[in-house]
Parts: C-alpha cells; structure tokens; sequence
C-alpha cells in the first residue's frame, strides 16, 4: 500500500519534535514487557529501569519493575525507583500502593507507617493509605500490623463503617467467624458487591459457628443484613429459612425485591431437595406477584413447575388456574401451563381428565413433550392396576421409554418371556440411572424362572408396585413355594425377604432369608446370607452376624460378595467405623 | 551407638511347630507353610499383620523375612490361620519344603533376613477414656488388623501400671498440658469443654496442682517405662510434647490458662535437654494463641505464617542383617509414601540429637518424617503427622475407613512397630 506522503512528513515532524525521552520509551516500553513475558525479569528490570529514569513518574514502568522483581525475590529493590516516583506526583494512590509494598518486602515497618501517614495527610478523609498499608503488611504476613493500619484508618476517618471489608477478611483468617459477620454487614452497606465475597466466606463456617452468625446478622434491621441471613441459610440447607429471612427484609422497592428475589431463586436452582423446589415455587410466586400480569405468567407457571416438583400439588394448581385457559397468556405458556396441568392431575390419580386435556392439548404441543406426558399418563394407570388402559394409550410407542414401560405391563400380567424381551429391548438407557436399575433387578429376578408365563408372580409384583407390600410378600412367598430353589424359588424368597424387613417384619425376613440361603441355590444364597448378616446386626445379634458372615466367606469364597461381606464383617467387629 | 540384634533363625524351629492340616476348603491340603507376601500381591497388607500376632496369640510362630517381598511373613499352613486368612481377605500362597530351601537361600545372599517371631506383646494405648476410637490412627490400625489392646491413662500410668505391657502408643497427647494449644481458639467448644474439665479433674484426683503439672508426672513415668525396657511407639503431637515436658523439668512453659501463671520468658534457655528422648536446643513458642509448640516441628501446620506445604517422604534402606531393628520399622512396599499432616507434623534436622536413627526423610528439607532411638533398656519410635490416610485432617472430619486403604503404606510403618516387639531377641554382640 502506498504511503501518502504528506502523512509521511507529518509523521517525521511529529517524531522530531517529540522530547526524546519518550521517543526512547516508545521503544523501551514494549521491549521491557516482551522480556517480561519471556521470563527474562533481570533484563526486563534493566528495561523498566531505564524508562524511569527518563520518566520517574512512569506508573506503568514501576509496576512493571515491581512485577519483575517479585520472582527475582528482590521486592525491596525498588524503593529508589519507588521514592523518585512519588517526588513527581506526592498524592498518587498507586505509587503510594507501590512504595508501602517496597517497605513491607523491605521489612521496615516503621517506614511503611510513615509513607501512609504522609499520605493519609495529602488526602484527608480517604481510606486508601490505611486500606493499601494493611494489604501491604498483610502480604508480609505480619497480620498484626494490618489490623493495626485498619484500626488507626478508623480513628483517623472518624468512622466505624470503614474498611469493613478489610477487617472482615481478616477476621476470616483468624476464624473469628462472627467478627467477620459483624464487620461485611457495614461493607456490605457501602458497597453491594461485597455480598457475594461476604457470603462465600461466611458460607465455609463450621457449623458450631453458625447459629452465632445467624444471630448476629438477625439482629441487624436492615435488608441487607436480611439477604446476607438469606443466603447463608440457603447455602447451610435451610432453603425454606432463606426464604423465610429475605421475605422479612422485602421492602416497598418492587426493582430491588424482584432482583433480591432472582438472585435466590438461582441459589435454589442448585439445590434438588423438596425443600429447595418448595422454597423455589414461593420465591417465584413472590417475584410474579411484583410483575406486570403479561410478564408475570411465565414466572408462575415456572412456580407452579416448582411446586409440582415439590410434590405441593395444591400450590401448583393456585399458579395454574386460568393460565392453561387464558386466551390472553402468551401461547408458550399456555401450552407449559396445560402440561403442567396434565402432570399435576395424574399426581391427583384424575387419569380421565388427565387424558382428556392431554388430547385436547395435542395440535399446540410438540410431538416430544406430548409423548412424554403420555408415558407419565401411562405410567399412573399402571401404578391403578388398569394394565388394558395403559396399554392402549401406549400404543405402538417404539421409543426405548416405550419399551420399558410396554415390559412392566407385560410383567404385571404374568407374560415373562414378553417382559424380558421388552425390558432387554429398552436396554440402559431408558429413564433414570434408578429405573434401568430396577429393571436390571427384575431380569435378575425372571431368568432362573422356566416358565414364560406366571399370572400369580406378576399379580404380586403389581400389587407391590400400588404399595401394597403385606399382600406382594404373601404372593410372592406362595409363587416362591411352587418353584424350586434354583429356578427362582430362592430369588423370589429374597425380595421377599428384602420387601419384610423393608415393611419392619424383621422375623418373617429372617425366615425367607435363611429359606434363600440355600445351598441348592449356589447363585442367590451369598446374597441372602448378606441379606441374613445385615438383618441380625440391626438387631443387635451382632455374634450371630459375624457367624453367619464367616460362612458366607468360607463356603462362598469366590462370591462376588465376598468383599462386601469382609467389610461388613469389619463393621460387626468395630474393626472399622459403621457408615 | 548400640543396637539390639536379632538371631538368625532356622527352618527347624517353625517346622517342629506345624500342625497337621484339617480338611477344610480354606485350606492348603498339601503345602506345611504359607508366605504372606507383603508386596503388590498383597491384597490387604494391614490385616497381614493381624494374621500374625494372632497366631503368636495362639502361640503359634512366625519368620519376619525382611526385604523379601515387602517384609513377607511366613507361617504354619495349620486350620485356624488358614480360616483366619480367608475370613480376613489376606493373600497367602501355599510353600512346600523345597520352595521354602530356596526362599532361605535367597533371603542369606541378599540383603535379607529372617526374623522369628514368638510372643505377641501386650500392647497399650494411652488415650482418655471417652476418646474416639476413630481418633487415633494406631487405635484404628489395631482395630482394622484386628489386633488386641487395652486403653490406658493417666491413673495406670502415674501407678505404675506400664509394666504390664511390652508396647506402649501414644497419639495426639498434649503433655504439656495446654490442651493442644487450642484453649483460646475454640474457647466454647464442647469438646474442648469436655478435655479441659476430664484434664482438671485427674490433676485433681491425682493430687497434682496443675494439670501440666500432672501431664510432665506421666511423662517422666513413661520415659521411665521406656528405661526399663518398654517400646514406646509415639505420633502426632505427643512427640514433641513428650519431650517438652521431659525436658522442662522445673521450667514453667505452659499458659497461664493451664497452670494459672504465665510462660516462663526464659524457658528456651532453662530446658534440660539431656532429660528429653528425641529432641534438642529447640526454641519454644512464647505466645499462648498460636497452637505451636516450638520449632521441633517443621511444618507447623497451625501457624499459617509458618506453615510449610506437604511433600513425600522416603524410607532409608538399611542392612538388615546389620540393622535388624531398623529394617523392620521400615518394611513397606513403598519407599516413597505422601506426607501428612498432624500438630506435629515432622522433625528438623537441627533439633535431633546425634544419636538417634532417622528412618525416613523428605530429601532435601530441613526436617525428617520417622526417627527411632533407645533410652536404657528400651526403644521408642516417633512418626509425625496425624493420619496418613487423611493428610489435611481437621478436627470433626469423618473418620478414616481402613478398609478404602488396605494397602496404606503409611499405616504400615505403624503396624511393623507394633509386631516388632515379637522379634527374638538376641544377646548384644558388640
């Protein structure tokens, strides 16, 4: 590209009459950083050092030299270079900074007091000389003369709200935990951003500190206090407490409440307890109530979606009311709102109503979200026992979902083989890891089983899926004495026995137990014997527990349940602690 | 400097010994021995130990072959040590007699021995009452291994009752009696509520005016105990304090918080350091907030001006024909093993005294991690740090399940201290 020539000697005359010091820093500046990026700090000094001696005053030169000098463990080098800067300009606050750190790695304390009085004189009611002496000292590790530089900034300033932040921190690292709280709440006050700092170091709080922390900040009057309570009952697993504070310190300012109340509510989006979800619906009910209705219906079908999650199926119906129906709601969320209702009215067990919104809702959902309300729709008239019903709204659903469900309506009817089949199609990954794990189970539990229909074993196992575990057990310990111990007799005796100590029928568990432990039944009996083991030791047989372990050891020894049977042996003994 | 040295043993001795094998599925049906391999074969070094003091609890014998194997034990194939085996997950393989012959040949032309093993010692723990057995790290490894042991404390000590056992542990004591330096701290908590009046009572009881007072009476009982030729085996904190209070022998150095006066100024000067085990011209700490004691410790965990980060630590060889004693403190299958901290954490060099033997050490630090020595008849051995399995361990951590670290090579140096009193002993040579 052509050079135009009247910028060319524009440019030459510029150069010209430009000083030449800083035509030479013009050069020396990028050179003394390039070397600093390289690790060269010996020569990357030199650099920085020249430039200050052109220009004392270089703020970015005597940071830089400060920078180099650090790793060459030689901090206190730079008190000439640091001295000669602050003749150029005696009220600057970083060369101020920088010559307090000069004397603090110079382990003169004496003389970083008086560099901050200086310059507390030449800036009067300023905080920074007392604020940057205590850094200074702290990164000297001289703790002592930190709170000493905060205390005296106070007394010098008048004012006991000042470098609150300071003697906060420090107060952290001593452990003092309820100075800390007493000192972020006035930091807090100055300066709102603090809050996060202020809770994250609080939050690491031993427990015995915290009801002290929790008092202290209680009997604070203001709101921010409130929303530092808030947080940290949050963080401790009090979602419901947090909540609880912040609502106390709401005030008429509708900005600040909806913004307070945002923040909690991405707090509790961590957290997956009922509590949490719970605490989570309230909080967006609170923040729809302070918005415009047009705004207000996407936060209060998210509370609703919170509160069904909760399992507080009545609140989540109050947000919902009207939403699905509203012709005036944006039409996203009236289709999230009529799902929402959908999930709430199976959670009711109104699987008719259930299914009637969910047809009525098919043209505005989309075909995923409207499958997957039906497998839950699904799911309840299972859990009912109405297996024909279930299996007609299930249809011809070839997702890995459908196969598993398509398996339990097999199961429940007594088709094995037909189970099997569709459990082994569905495979790991349909549902949660919990629901691939029970499917695992039943499969475990149907292979040893000949037949490939048992009307009676899928009636039991229904009947515990509805909840009605006394007669499963009854069922299933009637299918178990048809069978012989190697061929499911055993395994069925297992869940059995798992299902009565489960209800707290710990003599009928003991009995199916020692049924499975049989040596017929090579497979199951190390299982039912562990089974045995943990069963006496919760009954406090503990020397029958340990007898019983020791067999299963001894006879089984290539179990795969051999190592957890050791540790359980261990716990029995004392020999390692019970968890 | 002397050393007790171990007889050689021959195969004689433990053959006469073994029993007739029963018929039982756990059971080697042909092979008379089992080898304990203690390297990576092993699949639970700790309980390994167990093994063996409970067959010499049985009065049965053992060979400690040293540097074979990580320190491999052998033992009679008889019934109960092959259930014991079985029950406790401990890896044995079979040895006949011509497999053992050579075994012995290697263990002579190398840098090997055999050491037999003959009486389970009786073993103490020195530990408070209502301590947590989850605690302590030697209360754990004896509980995991299965190894048998009574808590001891103040009463028994003070009336002479260490002569009953052969080995004595001590842990986290503070024998300075200042309740770990935590008294300003955690000022409040129940726990130090609880320490604080259970010490105060027992000085009481005891009729001693101070509970340092009382604390230094213990001490001095069981450098006594160690004259007369007990093994003491000591961690953590009760190192370092064993020997402050040994060697402050009428100098006041603990708080006026535990004794009602203040520190003496001049105590570093005042120490009697001839009187201590361990330690020499340490320099104490003066101030009664900083939960020091002095800088025999060099990490100094609690000072976090001072605090040192954590390394590893290596285990010296030593000529086990030679240096029998030493060998088998540090039979391990690892040499290097991660560093731990404890309220004592590790030794600096400059405050040992010449005498002592270090067995492990950070290469290139200023301190060392293991250090064992004699005083009069007997033998103590000092391990820094706390827990080796819970490097960073604060007070109300969960306790450690042994049973995650079956192979810890650090709970093993704690284990070979205690079998190592079973070791034959054999009259001095020189």
């Amino acid at each position: 590209m052509a050079f135009p020539l009247r910028t060319g000697i524009l440019a030459f005359l510029v150069v010209v009459a430009a000083p030449p010091a800083t035509v030479a820093q013009q050069g020396t500046m990028p050179r003394a950083f390039e070397l600093e990026r390289r690790g060269n700090y010996e020569a990357a000094a030199d650099a920085y050092r020249e430039v200050l001696r052109r220009a004392p005053g270089d703020i970015s030169a005597l940071l830089g030299l400060e920078r180099v000098l650090l790793p060459l463990n030689r901090s206190a080098d730079i008190l000439p270079e640091a001295r000669a800067a602050l003749a150029t300009d005696p009220t600057s606050a970083a060369l101020h900074a920088v010559a307090l750190r000069a004397w603090a790695a110079a382990d003169q304390p004496d003389s970083m007091r008086a560099v901050a009085e200086r310059w507390a004189r030449l800036v009067p009611g300023d905080e920074a000389p007392y604020r940057e002496w205590g850094a200074a000292a702290l990164a000297g590790r001289r703790r002592e003369a930190a709170l000493e530089a905060y205390r005296q900034g106070r007394k010098r300033l008048g004012r006991s709200d000042v470098l609150a932040a300071e003697m906060a921190q420090l107060a952290i690292a001593d452990g003092d935990y309820a100075t800390a709280a007493r000192e972020w709440v006035p930091a807090v006050r100055r300066l709102p951003g603090y809050r996060i700092t202020a809770v994250a170091t609080l939050g690491h709080a031993p427990a015995i500190k915290r009801d002290e922390i929790l008092r202290i900040l209680s009997a604070e009057p203001d709101f921010t206090a409130r929303r530092l309570e808030s947080e940290l009952r949050v963080k401790w697993g009090d979602p419901l407490g947090g909540l609880s504070s912040l609502e106390r310190g709401l005030g008429p300012s509708r900005g600040q409440a909806v913004e307070a109340l945002r923040a909690l509510v991405d707090q509790l989006r961590m957290l997956r307890s009922p509590d949490a979800l719970l605490a989570q619906g309230r909080a967006l009910e609170l923040i729809a109530a302070r918005l415009p209705a047009e705004q207000a219906s996407r936060v209060r079908l998210e509370a609703a979606q919170a509160y069904a999650a909760a399992g507080d199926r009545d609140a989540a119906r109050k947000m919902l009311d009207g939403l699905a129906d509203d012709r005036s709601t944006p039409s996203a969320v009236s289709s999230g709102a009529a799902g929402a209702l959908v999930t709430v009215l199976i959670g009711e067990g109104k699987l008719s109503e259930a299914g009637r919104r969910l047809a009525e809702l098919r043209p505005q959902m989309s075909g995923e979200e409207h499958a997957e309300l039906r497998r839950s729709l699904v799911a309840a008239y299972v859990r009912q026992g109405e297996l024909d019903r279930a299996d007609s709204t299930l249809g011809r659903d070839s997702t890995i979902e459908g196969f598993a469900l398509a398996g339990w309506i097999r199961l429940y009817r007594g088709d094995l083989k037909g189970a099997m089949g569709a459990f082994k199609s569905a495979g790991p990954y349909a549902g949660d890891r919990a629901d691939a794990t029970h499917r695992t189970m039943m499969l475990a539990l149907l292979q040893p089983i000949e037949a490939d229909s048992l009307p009676p074993l899928g009636a039991a196992l229904l009947q515990l899926e509805q909840g009605d575990t006394t007669a499963a057990v009854a069922g299933l310990e009637g299918v178990a004495q048809r069978l012989p111990a190697a061929k499911g007799g055993a395994e069925i005796r297992l869940l059995a026995g798992r299902l009565s100590k489960a209800r707290g029928d710990p003599e009928l568990a003991e009995r199916l137990y020692r049924a499975a432990a049989s040596t017929d039944a090579p497979a199951t009996a190390p299982a039912a014997e562990l089974a045995l083991a943990e069963l006496l030791l919760d009954r406090q047989r503990t020397e029958d527990a340990i007898d019983q372990l020791e067999h299963l050891i001894l006879t089984y020894p290539e179990s795969a349940l051999v190592p957890q049977a050791r540790r359980t042996l261990d716990q029995a003994r004392g020999a390692v602690p019970r968890t | 400097m002397k050393r007790r040295e171990f007889v050689r043993h021959g195969v004689t001795g433990l053959a006469a010994l073994a029993p007739g094998l029963p018929q039982l599925p756990w059971a080697s049906r042909s092979a008379p021995w089992l080898l304990v391999p203690m390297d990576d074969a092993q699949s639970d070094h700790l309980k390994a130990y167990g093994l063996a003091f409970r067959l010499l609890e049985r009065g049965g014998r053992a060979e400690w072959f040293l540097n074979y194997r990580g320190g491999a034990f052998l033992m009679p194939a008889d019934g109960a040590t092959s259930r014991d085996a079985a029950l406790a997950g401990v890896t044995t393989e079979p040895l006949d007699d011509g497999r053992l012959v050579e075994i012995r040949g290697e263990i002579g032309g190398g840098n090997m021995d055999a050491v037999p093993l003959e009486k389970a010692p009786k073993v103490a723990v020195y530990a408070p009452p209502n301590a947590a057995p989850w605690d302590d790290a030697v209360t754990m490894a004896l509980n995991y291994a299965g190894i048998k042991f009574q808590k001891i404390w103040d009463p028994e000590v003070v009336a002479q009752g260490l002569r009953s056992y052969d080995w004595l542990h001590l842990h986290h004591e503070d024998f300075t009696g200042q309740y770990s330096k935590f008294f300003l701290n955690y000022a409040g908590a129940p726990w130090l509520v609880e320490m604080v009046e259970q010490n105060r009572s027992m000085a009481k009881r005891l009729g001693f005016p101070s509970v340092p007072a009382e604390k230094q009476a213990v001490a001095v009982a069981i450098a006594r105990y160690v004259e007369r030729g007990g093994f003491l085996f000591a961690m953590c904190t009760a190192t370092e304090t064993l020997d402050l209070a040994l060697a402050a022998d009428g100098v006041d150095i603990a708080a006026a918080y535990a004794d009602g006066s203040p520190m003496d100024p001049g105590a570093t000067a005042a120490m009697r350091w001839d009187r201590a085990l361990a330690f020499q011209g340490a320099r104490l700490e003066m101030s009664p907030t900083i939960p020091v004691y002095s800088d025999i410790d060099g990490h100094q965990v609690n000072s976090p001006d001072r605090r040192q980060p954590l390394g590893s630590f290596t285990l010296f060889n030593f000529s086990a024909k030679i240096d029998p004693v030493a060998t088998m403190l540090v039979q391990n299958h690892r040499q290097v093993i991660p560093d731990f901290y404890g309220l004592t954490t590790s030794f600096t060099r400059r405050r040992l005294k010449p005498s002592l033997t270090v067995l492990a050490e950070e290469p290139g630090a200023p301190w060392v991690k293991y250090i064992h020595g004699e005083r009069g008849q007997g033998t103590w051995t000092f391990l820094g740090g706390h827990d080796p399995e819970d490097p960073q361990h604060q007070i109300g951590d969960a306790p450690t399940d042994l049973s995650l670290h079956p192979h810890s090579p650090g709970y093993r140096l704690i284990l070979n201290n205690v079998l190592f009193p079973a070791a034959k002993k054999k009259e001095l040579k020189t």
